[in-house]
C-alpha cells in the first residue's frame, strides 16, 4: 500500500488549491466541533467527577443566585453532627455576573485551614502563609490569572472588591481554575456584601461509607427547624441545577458539534469525487497495468482520509492552541465550566477526523473500482 | 500450442433495441515471439479484440486462452493480477500518469510485482535504456514530446516483462517521423527481446512491420498475410 503513497500525495499535492480548501474547510469545521466537545467534557468533567458526587452544598432553599441565599454561618456546627458528616466548610460567594457568562469572577470565601485541607489546590507561584495571614489576601485560579494577567503580588480590583494576589493555583478539576479565593471574613465584610454571620452556602464532606442522598435529606430535616430552611444536593447535582439554562445550551451545541462533523464529511467527501471523476481514466489505465479494483479502492479511501486527517489535525490543534492560551470559561450564578484542552479532545478530534475521511472517501473509492475499465478509458 | 489462442470468441454490445457485434464467432492463435497487426476500417473490432486479448473486456461467447489460462474465467481482480504478471499495455494516447516522472511510471507495474527494490530499479533502468530515455528519467509527461511520452509508454508496457504486449494504434497520435522512430522501436522488442507483440493499426503502412497482418471486417478475419503471402480466411 505504501508503495502507492508517492502517487496519492503527488495526485493530492496537484491540485493544491483545491486540496488546500478542503484541508482549510475540514479544519474550521473541527475547529468548532473540538471547542463544543471542549464545552461539554468541561461539564461533564465539573458534574461527575468524585468531588462533585461525594461532596454536598447545603443552600437556601428556593434560591439559585449566590447573592440571594443567605445562611447563618453557624449552620456548619449543626451538620457537623449529623453522622456521615466529616466536615461542613462555610462558603460566601460573589460574583461579577449572575447570568451567563465567558468572564466571570467568581470569589469563594472560606476559611482558609479549612479550605486547605478541603481542596487539592497546588500553588504554582506566591504562598499559603501570606494568604492565611492577610485579611485581604486571595489566591488566584490559573485560568483567572492568564485571562485577567495577575501575578502573585499584584493588587486585583474589581466592582468593591480589592484583593492581594497571595498565590496563583492549579486544581485537578479545572473548575477550580476560575476561583478566587479569599478568606471567609474578608469576603462577608465588604461593602455590598455586608453579611457577617451569614454565608451563600455550606459545603459538606461526607465520611467514605456516607450515603449522600440520605444525609442531604438529614441536613435540610435538621435546618428546617432554623430562621432559614435549606435545600441540599449533591455538588454535582447542584451545579447543573445551578447551570441548566447553560446546560441547554450545551445539549443543542453539541447538535452543532455533530453538523460540523457532518460538513467535513460532506466537503471531502464531493472533493474527493470531484477528484475521482478528474482522474477516472488514470484509475482504468492503472487498472490496465494491473492494480486490483480493491487497491483502486484503497487509494482513493486513502486519499479522503489524509485531507480530512490533515484538516483534522489543524484543526484539533488550533483548538488545543485556543484552549489552552485563552483560559476560558462560562459560568452563570457563580459556577463555571472551564474549556481545557485534554489528551482525550486530541484524541477525539484525530479519531472522528480519520472515520469521517474513511466514510467520506467511500462513495468516490467505490465509484473508481467499479466502472468498468473500457467506460473509463473512453472518458475524456 | 499458440501462447494466446481465441475459441469462437463472439462479442456483442446492445445500443438502443439494435444488437452490434464486433466480433463473430472468431478463431485465431498467436505463437509465441509473433508480431500480429490487426487492421480494419473503424468499428469493425479491431480494439475490441485486443481489450478481449488484454483482459479488460469479456466476450459474450468463446474462450481466451493465454499461455494455456483461460482468462474469459477470472474476476475482476485476479484478471487485475494476470494482467500485472502477464501483460503489457500501450496506449494510443499514452496515457501516462501525469503526476509521476518517467521512471516512476515506468517502475508502477513493478510494484505490482514480487520484486526487491533493487530488481524494480534495475528493470526500470534497463526498460528506460531500451526505449532510449535514460537521460529522461526524472521528467514529468508534461516536460516530454508525444513521442518521448510513448516511448515511456512502451518501457511501462515491457517492464514487467510480459507475456504479451498489446499497442492499441501506437502511432495513432504522433507525426510521421516520430511514428518511424516508434514502428522501429516496436519491432527491435520484437526481434531482439523475443516480445510477443499484437497491435491495432488503421494504417496500412504501419501494419506492415508486423510478421503477420490480420484484416478484420464485419466481425470477422478475412485476410491474413505473413511474410508477403495473403490469405483469405473463412471464419465462422
Amino acid at each position: 500500500m505504501f508503495q502507492f503513497a508517492p502517487y496519492v500525495l503527488k495526485s493530492l499535492w496537484r491540485h493544491r488549491a483545491r486540496t488546500m480548501l478542503t484541508v482549510s474547510g475540514a479544519a474550521v469545521a473541527m475547529f468548532v466541533f473540538c471547542i463544543v466537545s471542549s464545552v461539554q467534557e468541561g461539564l461533564e468533567r465539573l458534574t461527575t467527577n468524585d468531588d462533585a458526587q461525594r461532596t454536598l452544598i447545603v443552600f437556601q432553599e428556593n434560591r439559585f443566585c449566590p447573592t440571594s441565599s443567605r445562611l447563618p454561618e453557624d449552620y456548619s456546627r449543626k451538620i457537623r453532627e449529623i453522622p456521615g458528616v466529616k466536615d461542613a466548610m462555610p462558603v460566601q460567594v460573589w460574583t461579577n455576573n449572575c447570568r451567563a457568562s465567558l468572564d466571570i469572577v467568581v470569589f469563594n470565601g472560606a476559611p482558609p485551614r479549612q479550605l486547605r485541607e478541603a481542596r487539592d489546590l497546588t500553588l504554582v507561584s506566591g504562598n499559603w502563609e501570606e494568604f492565611e495571614s492577610q485579611r485581604d489576601a486571595a489566591i488566584v485560579g490559573s485560568n483567572v490569572a492568564q485571562r485577567r494577567g495577575l501575578k502573585a503580588g499584584e493588587q486585583f480590583s474589581i466592582g468593591e472588591l480589592s484583593v492581594k494576589v497571595a498565590g496563583i493555583f492549579t486544581s485537578p478539576i479545572p473548575a477550580e481554575d476560575n476561583l478566587i479565593y479569599t478568606s471567609l471574613e474578608f469576603l462577608q465584610y465588604t461593602k455590598g456584601v455586608d453579611s457577617a454571620g451569614l454565608v451563600t452556602q455550606h459545603e459538606v464532606h461526607l465520611t467514605t461509607d456516607a450515603d449522600p442522598d440520605a444525609t442531604a435529606s438529614a441536613i435540610d430535616e435538621l435546618l428546617k427547624a432554623g430562621p432559614v430552611a435549606t435545600t441540599t444536593r449533591r455538588k454535582g447535582a447542584f451545579q447543573t441545577s445551578t447551570l441548566s439554562d447553560l446546560v441547554d445550551l450545551i445539549q443543542f451545541a453539541h447538535w452543532l458539534g455533530y453538523a460540523c462533523v457532518g460538513l467535513v464529511l460532506s466537503l471531502v467527501a464531493t472533493t474527493t469525487i470531484m477528484s475521482v471523476q478528474d482522474r477516472i481514466k488514470e484509475y482504468a489505465v492503472l487498472e490496465t497495468l494491473g492494480v486490483r479494483p480493491l487497491r483502486v479502492f484503497r487509494l482513493v479511501v486513502s486519499e479522503g482520509i489524509l485531507l480530512c486527517f490533515a484538516g483534522g489535525v489543524l484543526g484539533t490543534a488550533m483548538a488545543l492552541a485556543a484552549l489552552g492560551w485563552g483560559g476560558m470559561a462560562i459560568g452563570a450564578e457563580g459556577v463555571t465550566i472551564a474549556f481545557r484542552p485534554s489528551l482525550r479532545l486530541a484524541i477525539l478530534g484525530a479519531t472522528v477526523s480519520l472515520i469521517v475521511g474513511f466514510l467520506a472517501g467511500l462513495a468516490p473509492a467505490t465509484q473508481a473500482a467499479r466502472t468498468p475499465i473500457l467506460n473509463s478509458l473512453r472518458d475524456e | 500450442m499458440a501462447l494466446v489462442e481465441l475459441r469462437g470468441v463472439t462479442k456483442q454490445f446492445s445500443k438502443g433495441d439494435e444488437v452490434i457485434t464486433p466480433l463473430d464467432d472468431i478463431d485465431l492463435d498467436i505463437e509465441q515471439g509473433e508480431f500480429v497487426s490487426l487492421m480494419g476500417p473503424s468499428g469493425t473490432g479491431k480494439s475490441t479484440l485486443l481489450n478481449l486479448i488484454s483482459g479488460i473486456d469479456r466476450p459474450n461467447h468463446g474462450t481466451v486462452l493465454v499461455d494455456k489460462v483461460d482468462i474469459t474465467g477470472l474476476s475482476r481482480g485476479k484478471l487485475a493480477d494476470w494482467r500485472a504478471a502477464n501483460l503489457g499495455y500501450i496506449f494510443q494516447t499514452h496515457n501516462l500518469i501525469p503526476v509521476l516522472t518517467a521512471y516512476e511510471n515506468v517502475e508502477l507495474p513493478t510494484l505490482l510485482l514480487p520484486l526487491t527494490s533493487a530488481e524494480r530499479r534495475k528493470r526500470v533502468e534497463l526498460a528506460l535504456d531500451v526505449v532510449g530515455l535514460t537521460d529522461r528519467a526524472d521528467h514529468y509527461p508534461r516536460q516530454l514530446s508525444g513521442g518521448q511520452e510513448q516511448r515511456v509508454g512502451i518501457a511501462r508496457a515491457i517492464v514487467g516483462h510480459p507475456q504479451v504486449v498489446v499497442a492499441d494504434e501506437p502511432t495513432g497520435s504522433l507525426d510521421t517521423k516520430t511514428s518511424e522512430q516508434i514502428q522501429t522501436l516496436l519491432q527491435d522488442l520484437n526481434k531482439q527481446l523475443d516480445i510477443t507483440l499484437v497491435m491495432v493499426t488503421h494504417d496500412h503502412q504501419v501494419a506492415q512491420i508486423a510478421t503477420r497482418q490480420l484484416l478484420l471486417d464485419e466481425g470477422k478475419i478475412v485476410e491474413a498475410t505473413t511474410g508477403g503471402t495473403i490469405e483469405k480466411v473463412r471464419n465462422g
